[in-house]
């Protein structure tokens, strides 16, 4: 049986889904979605449908709560995954945007076009006064460190990261780890490519990374994003070496932390690739608590930042994250999150937010 | 065809391949003043209006069937207008959800009684609509028990208040002719939106209950006698909190299990355990054990046998009165024709003792037995309502309501002659298909 015949329509999955709940009508959701699939042999010869199916596709932010409610065992995010490869495949025209992507991605290796040089250079820059031997951390030939530190795109290249950076490099550099930073010779980890279906350029970028992770002859990779997570951890084949989230490595290493100075109430935001589709739920709460950090649990939901929603539909995106908002009423409070896909929609949506990296580096950093 | 007015089909019936051509429009109003705009312009064009609330409706009423029509979702009316806590009600718009009610209700200590295991999607219009009701209805009642009065706009505009006691409308003449043909709340139970759209609602609800339950089961030799002591527990208004029955499983998934069985939870009482045991042997179990018969039951429907899938051909079979006392009789028939069809009983369950309305309103109580079966290879859609067809006459024959749960309203000739006489006052253009002696030719085309 074909997955989304699986589904009974029931319709559980639809006041669940973040952009159900901002447009509300049903084709924007999973039922929604699944029950075109389970018709489409009525209505595949109407082109314009064809289209408008393809568009909703990337109408999502693979936030996996469909998943997550489906009784019927409905693999949802393996459907989305192979239909939007499908779509692509079909209609490329249609996803013209993403060719900017896609070649960037190609030619130089990650999301914003940029010089793949520069990868070591703007957080280095920033951070290399305060972290004088930074330099020696960062990976060329011959380098061999325990802990291999994978930034990914957003916080190898984006200002509104540094603090996350700094936050990873001071922890790391107070715990005396032996780790180094993958720098220049960091891919982008394919999760974009993932995202749109195309596991075939995703797989050419993971193998320059497992290539370099094994020279390095780490026996550990943290990262700070859960979406290169997903694909450290399940796709680069990376034999013995470990994937980690930084909070699942912190929170192993220290069994105790100093107290937090901060007494305000946080609001923490899980993210979705973390908790729901990695199911790491534990850890940054237990690195919270450690702290002595005062937070109340957000709705498990989505922040309207996944999927790739930001670059195939931003104003959708812009709406989860206001209704999200408005919702939480998080106006007044600073959110507490551990992926800097969320931190920037948090931003962008006018929200103060730190990373429980910042935290922990302060608190490390105070009680010095 | 826009992909908005083709996904509107969605729905959790197995009538869901519809002729799309037929949707003339798609709306998704937020307030009475836009649904009245909707339903204006529909008059306009003599278009028929099918309202639809989560869509989880299981007869494949909230289609609209073969009608040229506009499809009226209350999706974006959820919106819970006035709680009182004081004076025990909640008002609310159409398309909310028990469990959204119950969200803003928690904190107060308060509970909307109304419980079925879709209760995240169907709304209360829905609800309404079909007079659903969870397994609590021993106690809790019915969605119609639990409402105060429903807004309601008719199709050439006029504003109906229906309660219990009659019918106020803006339009004079119509509610003094509404009044005098006895139109209540039970008139819009169960009416599968075919009197008008439902644009709001007053429910009752009450102050949250704790109370310490112990749990029994007791395992009997034949169905006949489950049927007795279901009555028993029936005609002794036993204060049954969680009833449930486990009537047959396949050999595949039965376990350890000596069916047929009836587990039951109530209050911990030595005069209730002295009238429990004089009905049958009821054994006390832990609540682990209770844990773990409820968890097989549930499992039932989610597991498959060894060889082929199982389905639910027909949701629902409310056993009450002979069919229920005499069940050896009523499962004999129903099995042989699923058999004689090609589909292999599967599994047998449900709750009990039950409530649920017939259509002159009258109370049934019994046993709601949920049925699933294996099913044979290669059948068309057309076959298969064919055997549904063939269930819905043989639970008629023998006195079983078919499917009490979610509602079976195209063979329900009481209820469908009393929704005839009432749309001859207030015009028709709701739903219509229901009541067209091509009812079920329109279903068969939609498996
Ligand atoms: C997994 C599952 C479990 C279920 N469990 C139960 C259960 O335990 N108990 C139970 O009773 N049912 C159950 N059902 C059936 C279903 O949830 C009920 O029939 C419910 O009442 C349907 O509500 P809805 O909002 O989804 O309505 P829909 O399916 O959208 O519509 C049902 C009918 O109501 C009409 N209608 C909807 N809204 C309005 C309105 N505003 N005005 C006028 N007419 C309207 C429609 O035209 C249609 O005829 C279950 C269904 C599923 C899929
Ligand atoms: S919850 Fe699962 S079965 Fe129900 S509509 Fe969604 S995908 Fe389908
Ligand atoms: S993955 Fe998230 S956004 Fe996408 S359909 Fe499922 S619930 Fe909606």
């Amino acid at each position: 049986m074909v997955e989304f015949d699986k589904c009974v329509r029931c319709g559980s999955c639809l006041k669940i889904c973040p952009i159900f709940e901002v447009i509300g009508e049903e084709q924007y959701s999973p039922r929604g979605k699944l029950y075109l699939l389970q018709i489409m042999d009525m209505i595949e010869n109407d082109k314009e449908l064809g289209k408008e199916f393809r568009r909703l596709l990337f109408q999502c932010t693979l936030c996996g709560r469909c998943s997550e409610t489906c009784s019927s065992d409905v693999d949802l995010l393996k459907v989305w995954h192979e239909q939007r490869g499908k779509a692509i495949h079909e209609a490329p025209e249609e996803f013209a945007y993403l060719d900017a992507l896609r070649d960037a991605l190609s030619e130089v290796k990650n999301i914003y076009g940029l010089d793949p040089e520069d990868r070591a250079v703007f957080w280095m820059d920033e951070l290399e006064d305060e972290f004088p031997n930074l330099e020696e951390h960062v990976y060329s030939e011959g380098k061999t460190a325990e802990v291999m530190v994978f930034l990914g795109c957003l916080m190898s290249f984006r200002g509104s990261q540094i603090d996350v950076v700094r936050g990873l490099i001071s922890s790391l550099e107070k715990e005396g780890v032996d780790y180094l930073l993958m720098g220049a010779e960091e891919f982008c980890c394919g999760h974009p490519l993932y995202l749109t279906g195309d596991d075939a350029g995703a797989k050419q970028l993971r193998d320059h990374n497992r290539d370099v992770i094994h020279k390095a002859k780490a026996k550990t990779v943290v990262t700070c994003c859960p979406g290169c997570l997903i694909q450290l951890s399940k796709y680069h084949e990376l034999g013995d070496v470990e994937a980690l989230h930084h909070t699942q490595f912190f929170d192993r290493l220290l069994k105790t932390t100093p107290k937090t100075k901060r007494s305000e109430e946080f609001a923490y935001h899980d993210p979705c690739e973390l908790h729901r589709i990695l199911g790491i739920k534990k850890e940054p709460r237990s690195l919270l608590n450690k702290m002595k950090v005062n937070f109340r649990e957000m709705d498990l939901a989505c922040c309207g930042g996944g999927g790739l929603l930001r670059m195939t539909d931003p104003n959708l995106s812009d709406k989860v994250i206001q209704l999200r908002k408005a919702k939480e009423r998080i106006q007044d409070t600073t959110v507490v999150t551990a992926c800097p896909s969320c931190r920037e929609q948090l931003l962008s949506a006018g929200s103060k937010t730190v990373d429980i990296i910042e935290l922990l580096a302060e608190a490390l950093e105070d009680e010095q | 065809m826009r992909i908005r007015d083709v996904v509107i089909g969605a729905n959790a019936s197995m009538y869901y391949r519809l002729n799309f051509s037929k949707i003339r429009g798609v709306f998704y109003p937020r307030s009475e003043q836009e649904v009245l705009q909707i339903v204006l312009k529909a008059n306009e064009q003599g278009l028929d209006i099918t309202p639809k609330g989560g869509g989880s409706g299981l007869s494949g009423a909230c289609t609209g069937g073969d009608r040229e029509r506009f499809m009226i979702s209350t999706l974006q009316m959820r919106e819970i207008l006035t709680i009182s806590k004081d004076q025990r009600y909640v008002d609310v718009q159409p398309g909310a959800t028990p469990n959204e009610i119950n969200d803003l209700l928690e904190p107060l200590k308060m509970k909307f009684y109304v419980a079925p295991s879709s209760r995240d999607i169907a709304t209360v219009g829905g609800l309404i609509s079909t007079d659903g009701g969870g397994n609590d209805t021993w106690v809790n009642g019915t969605m119609r028990d639990n409402t105060i009065r429903v807004k309601m706009i008719l199709y050439n505009g006029a504003q109906l208040v229906v309660d219990w006691d009659g019918v106020r409308s803006n339009d004079k003449s119509l509610e003094e002719k509404l009044n005098r043909a006895g139109m209540t709340i039970h008139d819009v139970a169960s009416s599968h939106g075919t009197l008008g759209i439902i644009t709001e609602l007053r429910v009752r609800i009450k102050p949250l209950v704790e109370e310490e339950l112990i749990g029994g089961v007791a395992e009997f030799d034949d169905y006949d006698s489950l049927g007795q002591a279901i009555q028993s527990l029936i005609d002794a208004k036993f204060p049954v909190r969680y009833g449930e029955a486990i009537v047959q499983a396949h050999e595949d998934v039965r376990g350890d299990l000596r069916l047929p069985l009836l587990v039951l939870e109530y209050p911990r009482d030595d005069a209730l355990q002295e009238k429990l045991t004089a009905i049958a042997d009821f054994r006390h179990l832990s609540k682990e054990e209770v844990e773990y018969l409820k968890d097989t039951r549930i499992k039932l429907p989610k597991r498959n046998p060894k060889e082929g899938i199982q389905v639910a051909l027909f949701e629902g079979y409310g056993l009450h009165g002979k069919s229920l006392t005499e069940m050896s009789h009523s499962i004999t028939e129903v099995n042989e024709l699923l058999m004689e069809d090609g589909f292999r009983p599967f599994a047998k369950y449900g709750h009990a003792p039950s409530k649920w309305y017939l259509g002159d309103n009258s109370e049934a109580f019994g046993l709601v037995m949920h049925s699933r079966e294996i099913r044979p290879e290669g059948r068309s859609g057309k076959e298969i309502f064919k055997t549904v067809a063939r269930i819905v006459d043989k639970c008629l024959e023998l006195g079983i309501t078919p499917k009490p749960e979610h509602k079976w309203p195209f063979s329900d000739d009481v209820k469908k002659k009393r929704i005839m006489k009432l749309r001859d006052i207030i015009g028709g253009g709701f739903n219509s298909f229901i009541l067209d002696d091509n009812a079920g030719e329109v279903l068969g085309s939609m498996v």
